[in-house]
C-alpha cells in the first residue's frame, strides 16, 4: 500500500481505515438497498466533517489541502469496504479539480469556505463521462452576466443530494464544451428519480433536464476539454486507487473464507486450484498496488509524461480488478453471489469504477494517439 | 490404404476418435425430424420472448429489488399456460415430449433476454433430470402426471432439485469429494420409509415448486454409499421453507432453502436408496451413485452452457444496439474498426459457446443419456403414436417395479462407462466454455457502453449480474474442468488421479 511507501501518509490510512470499520463495514448491504431503501446521508455527514471531501482542495478554500496521494490512500480504504462512499469522494474531488484546473478558485472559495454541510459542500457532477465523448449535452445561451441552460444531461452523480452541479454544456454554435454552475433546486430543473445501477448504490446518480436554468460559466468559454483533461489525468489515479481498494477488500474475504470452509474433508486453500485463484488475486492486488504508488509519484513529480502513465496504469488496475473481483465470487461459490457476502458487490462496483471518466476502449485510443503525438479525437476543433 | 484394423488401432489412440467429433459421428444417427422440431422450439422460445421475456425482464427485476420477498407466481401461470413445463417430458409420461437437446436452443434463446425468467422455466427440467434418471417409473409416472395435469388445470406443478446443502456445494456432485465432505441432511430409514432431518440451499424455485426431488444420506459418515433419492411435496409434515436468499442476478427466479424436520418420507416417494438399487446391479454403490449423478448433469450441464451462450448472445445484442444508435466523433459507432472488431469477438464467443453445448447434447444422444430416446425407432415411435396410446398401453407397464429394473439394468450394468465418461465430460467442456464466454462477452459490453451500460434501463449490466451465476451452479466452472480432466483426459494416462493431491 501506498503508506509503505510513504510512511507520512499514515495516519490518512488509519483515519479512512477506522471510519471504514465503525460506519461502512456491518452496514455495506443496508447502505447498498438504496434507492429502494434509504440513502444513508449520516454517513455522508460524517465523512463531510472528516475531511473526505475535500482531500485536495487547498486549505484556504475549505479543503484539507493534501495532495493525490492522501486521496488515494483514504479511497482505497474506504473501497476496501464499500465503494459507494469512494464514489461520492471520487466526484467531490473531480468537480473541485476540474473548477481549479479553470482558475475558478474564487468560486470555489464561495462554495466550500461557507458550506455548513455535506449538501451544501458537494458539487454533483457526471463522473462517469468524458464530456468530448458525448454527441448530445446541454446547450447554453448568454444571459447577461451569467447563462441559460436547455436540454438533457444523464447521469450526474449525486445530482439527487447535492446543492449545486458541476454541468458540461455547449454554448450556442462553438465547437467545445464548456463547465457551468447550476444550482439544483432552481424551479426549471428537472431531476429523475435516483438511477438504478450496476454498483455504487449508495452513490446515486440522476439524469436532468434544464429548461432555461441560470448558470455561472467556470473559466472560459469552450475550454472544458483543457480542464477536464487536467483534473482527469489526476483523477484516474484516484479511480485506480479505489479499484486497487475493492480488489483487496475481495481478496481478504476470498482468503478468510478459503481458510474456513471444508471441500472433500479440508480446507479449500488447500486444494491447489483454489490457491491459485487465490495467488492470482493476491497477485492483481499487489500490482494495482505498485501501479497506484508509482504513478502517484509521476503526478508529484510532473514529468512529461506523467498523465499518461497515470491513465495507463488505472486502464491496467481497472482490467485487474474486474478480473479479481469475479475470482472473489468464484472462490466462494454460492455464498460469493449473495448479498450476506460483500463479494458480489465488488465484482459490480469494479466495473463501475473502470467506467469512471468515459469509455474503457476510448481512453486506451486517447492514450495511445497521445503516445503518438496525434490529435486527441475529444479536443476542441 | 489403411486395413480396417489399423484403422480402429489409430482411432483408438489417445485422443480417441470416439471421443471427439461427436457431431460428425451422430449426423447419420440422427432423426431428422428433430431439425424441424428444434426449428418450431425457436420460433416458440422467440414469440414467448416478443410478448412476455422482453417486456417484463427489467420490470420483473426492479421489482425483485423493490420488494426482496417477490416470488414469480405469473411468470410460472403464463409458462404453464403455454405448456413449457411439459414439453420436454416424453410422451411415455404424458408431456409433449420435444427432443431433449432442443431444450437447450430454447435456452439460449430466452436466456439471451433474461436468464432468470429461463431459469424460472428451465431448473423445473433439473428436477424432471434428477427424477428420470433414477429410472423408478411409477413415481416418474405418478409426479410427472400430476406436472401434466397442472397444465390442464392451470394449477402448475413444477418440480425442484435440492442437493446443495449449507456445508456441502461442490462436495455432492462428486462422489469422491462427497465421501469425505460434511454433509448434514441425514435419512433415517424406518418402518414404511425415511425420516429425514437437516437443511438444503440455494434451491431453485424451491418455494413455488410442488415437488422436490431431494437427496439425503442414510449414514453421514458414508454418503457416497448411502445417498437416498426421496420425492417430497410441498405441504408435507416437517417440511418447510426457511429463507429466500438475496442474489446478485437471476432475481426472478427464487433461491431457497428447504427446512427438513422429522419429515416422514414413505417408500412410494423414494426414488432410489442403496436397497432398491441392489436389487438391478451389483456394482458399488459408489460407482452408481456416480453415474447417476453423471447422467443427470450431462444433460442438464449441457443446458447451462447454453445459458452462459444465452448471455454471450445477450451482450452481444445490447453492445451491437448500443454501437449502431451512438455516434462517435461524428460517425456511429458501429462503423469504427475496433468497434467491429469487438463485436467479431463477441459474436465469435456465442458461435463457440453454441457448438460446445450442440457437441455436448450430440455426446448425450450418441453415448449418454439421450440415447435410447433418440434411436430413430424409439424417435419417431414416441413421436408418431398417439398419446392415447402411451396413456392406455404403455403407461400402465411403467408402474410395473420390472420397467424399473430393466431401466436400471441397462443403465448401471449395460452401459459402457466410457459412454458416460464421454457426455460428462463433453457437458462440463460446454459448461465452462458457455458460462466463461458469457462473462466475457458481458465484460467486452460494458465497457464498450461506458456510462450506458451502466444503467438497469439498458438491460447489459442485468446481464452481467445474471451470468455470474452460470459460472457457479451445476457445478464450479473448477469442478467442471476437473471433471473434464477425468472424463476426457485421465483415462489415457493411469498416472493421473483425481482429487488425490
Amino acid at each position: 500500500m501506498l503508506s509503505s511507501f510513504n510512511t507520512d501518509l499514515k495516519p490518512f490510512e488509519e483515519l479512512a481505515g477506522s471510519f471504514a470499520a465503525k460506519e461502512l463495514v456491518k452496514k455495506v448491504e443496508e447502505h447498498d438497498r438504496h434507492p429502494f431503501g434509504p440513502f444513508f446521508s449520516d454517513v455522508l455527514d460524517k465523512a463531510y466533517e472528516v475531511g473526505f471531501l475535500g482531500v485536495m482542495l487547498p486549505e484556504e478554500l475549505g479543503g484539507i489541502g493534501q495532495d493525490i496521494r492522501a486521496l488515494c490512500i483514504i479511497l482505497d480504504s474506504i473501497c476496501r469496504a464499500d465503494g459507494s462512499l469512494g464514489g461520492i469522494i471520487f466526484t467531490s474531488a473531480l468537480a473541485q479539480e476540474v473548477m481549479l484546473a479553470a482558475g475558478a478558485h474564487k468560486e470555489a472559495g464561495k462554495i466550500f469556505s461557507k458550506a455548513a454541510s455535506a449538501k451544501e459542500f458537494l458539487v454533483a457532477y457526471p463522473s462517469f463521462c468524458n464530456p468530448g465523448q458525448l454527441v448530445k449535452l446541454p446547450h447554453a445561451t448568454k444571459s447577461g452576466r451569467n447563462y441559460l441552460l436547455t436540454g438533457e444531461i444523464e447521469y450526474v452523480v449525486m445530482g439527487g443530494i447535492a446543492s449545486r452541479a458541476l454541468i458540461p454544456a455547449r454554448i450556442d454554435d462553438q465547437a467545445g464544451y464548456s463547465f457551468l454552475l447550476a444550482d439544483l433546486s432552481d424551479k426549471g430543473l428537472e431531476k429523475s428519480e435516483p438511477v438504478f445501477s450496476l454498483g455504487f448504490h449508495a452513490c446515486p446518480a440522476v439524469d436532468v433536464t434544464f429548461k432555461g436554468v441560470k448558470a455561472r460559466l467556470v473559466g472560459e468559454e469552450g475550454r472544458g476539454s483543457v480542464y477536464f483533461d487536467a483534473a482527469s489525468r489526476k483523477m484516474h489515479v484516484a479511480a485506480a486507487a479505489m479499484n486497487a481498494g475493492i480488489m483487496k477488500g475481495s481478496f481478504n474475504e476470498a482468503l478468510a473464507y478459503a481458510k474456513e470452509r471444508f471441500q472433500g474433508g479440508r480446507e479449500i486453500i488447500n486444494w491447489s486450484e483454489v490457491s491459485m485463484i487465490l495467488a492470482n488475486m493476491l497477485i492483481k492486488a499487489n500490482v494495482a498496488d505498485l501501479c497506484v504508488a508509482q504513478a502517484c509519484q509521476a503526478v508529484r513529480q510532473e514529468n512529461g509524461q506523467w498523465g499518461r502513465h497515470c491513465m495507463a496504469a488505472a486502464l491496467h488496475v481497472h482490467e485487474l480488478a474486474c478480473d479479481a473481483t469475479s475470482d472473489g465470487i468464484q472462490v466462494l461459490g454460492g455464498n460469493g453471489y449473495m448479498k450476506d457476502y460483500g463479494q458480489e458487490k465488488r465484482y459490480r462496483d469494479a466495473r463501475q469504477v473502470q467506467a469512471l471518466l468515459g469509455i474503457a476502449p476510448l481512453k486506451k485510443i486517447a492514450l495511445i494517439r497521445e503516445a503518438a503525438g496525434l490529435d486527441d479525437p475529444c479536443a476542441p476543433a | 490404404m489403411l486395413s480396417r484394423g489399423e484403422i480402429a488401432d489409430r482411432l483408438s489412440s489417445y485422443p480417441a476418435f470416439e471421443d471427439t467429433m461427436l457431431g460428425l459421428q451422430y449426423a447419420p444417427r440422427m432423426p431428422k425430424a428433430m431439425v424441424k422440431e428444434t426449428r418450431e422450439v425457436v420460433a416458440i422460445a422467440r414469440k414467448f420472448n416478443e410478448e412476455v421475456a422482453r417486456p417484463s425482464a427489467l420490470v420483473l427485476d426492479r421489482r425483485t429489488h423493490e420488494d426482496p420477498d417477490y416470488l414469480p407466481w405469473e411468470l410460472v401461470e403464463e409458462a404453464n399456460r403455454r405448456g413449457f413445463y411439459t414439453m420436454w417430458i416424453p410422451k411415455l409420461f404424458g408431456g409433449k415430449g420435444f427432443n431433449l437437446p432442443s431444450m437447450s436452443s430454447f435456452s439460449e434463446e430466452v436466456g439471451s433476454v433474461c436468464l432468470g425468467i429461463m431459469n424460472v422455466i428451465g431448473v423445473h427440467y433439473l428436477g424432471v433430470a434428477g427424477l428420470m434418471t433414477s429410472y423408478n417409473t411409477p413415481l416418474i409416472r405418478r409426479v410427472l402426471s400430476e406436472v401434466v395435469q397442472g397444465e390442464k388445470t392451470g394449477k402448475p406443478c413444477l418440480i425442484a432439485l435440492a442437493i446443495t446443502e449449507p456445508g456441502a456445494g461442490t462436495d455432492v456432485e462428486e462422489m469422491e469429494l462427497l465421501e469425505k465432505g460434511k454433509v448434514t441432511c441425514h435419512a433415517r430409514r424406518v418402518k414404511g420409509g425415511y425420516i429425514v432431518n437437516g437443511r438444503k440451499i440455494f434451491i431453485s424455485m424451491g418455494h413455488v415448486s410442488t415437488w422436490t426431488a431431494l437427496y439425503g444420506y442414510s449414514d453421514l459418515k458414508n454418503p457416497s454409499e448411502t445417498t437416498v433419492g426421496m420425492m417430497v411435496k410441498l405441504g408435507m409434515k416437517g417440511f418447510s421453507l426457511g429463507t429466500h436468499e438475496n442474489k446478485m442476478g437471476q432475481r426472478v427466479c427464487p433461491a431457497s432453502e428447504l427446512i427438513f424436520e422429522d419429515c416422514f418420507v414413505p417408500d412410494d416417494q423414494v426414488i432410489a436408496d442403496a436397497q432398491s438399487v441392489r436389487k438391478c446391479s451389483k456394482k458399488p454403490l459408489k460407482e452408481i451413485n456416480m453415474r447417476y449423478m453423471d447422467y443427470t448433469m450431462s444433460a442438464t450441464r449441457a443446458g447451462v452452457g447454453a445459458f452462459g451462450t444465452g448471455a454471450a448472445r445477450g451482450a452481444f445484442e445490447k453492445a451491437l444496439a448500443f454501437a449502431n444508435e451512438t455516434e462517435l466523433h461524428g460517425k456511429p459507432l458501429i462503423n469504427h474498426e475496433w468497434v467491429q472488431c469487438m463485436l467479431a469477438e463477441m459474436y465469435k464467443n456465442v458461435m463457440l459457446g453454441r457448438l460446445a453445448y450442440m457437441e455436448a447434447n450430440c455426446a448425450n444422444g450418441l453415448r449418454g443419456a439421450y440415447k435410447l430416446l433418440q434411436l430413430k425407432p424409439m424417435y419417431y415411435y414416441q413421436k408418431y403414436m398417439p398419446q392415447a396410446y402411451f396413456d392406455r398401453v404403455v403407461s400402465p407397464l411403467l408402474e410395473k417395479e420390472s420397467s424399473t429394473w430393466l431401466m436400471r439394468k441397462m443403465a448401471y450394468d449395460w452401459h459402457d462407462l466410457a459412454d458416460d465418461r464421454c457426455a460428462s465430460g463433453w457437458a462440463s467442456l460446454a459448461k465452462f466454455t458457455g458460462t466463461d464466454f458469457g462473462i466475457r462477452n458481458c465484460q467486452m459490453a460494458i465497457e464498450l457502453m461506458g456510462q450506458a451500460g451502466l444503467r438497469q434501463d439498458r438491460g447489459v449490466e442485468k446481464i452481467l449480474r445474471d451470468a455470474k451465476l452460470v459460472q457457479i451452479y451445476e457445478g464450479t466452472n473448477q469442478l467442471n474442468r476437473l471433471n473434464l480432466f477425468k472424463c476426457l483426459i485421465a483415462p489415457a494416462h493411469p498416472k493421473a488421479k483425481i482429487f488425490a493431491e
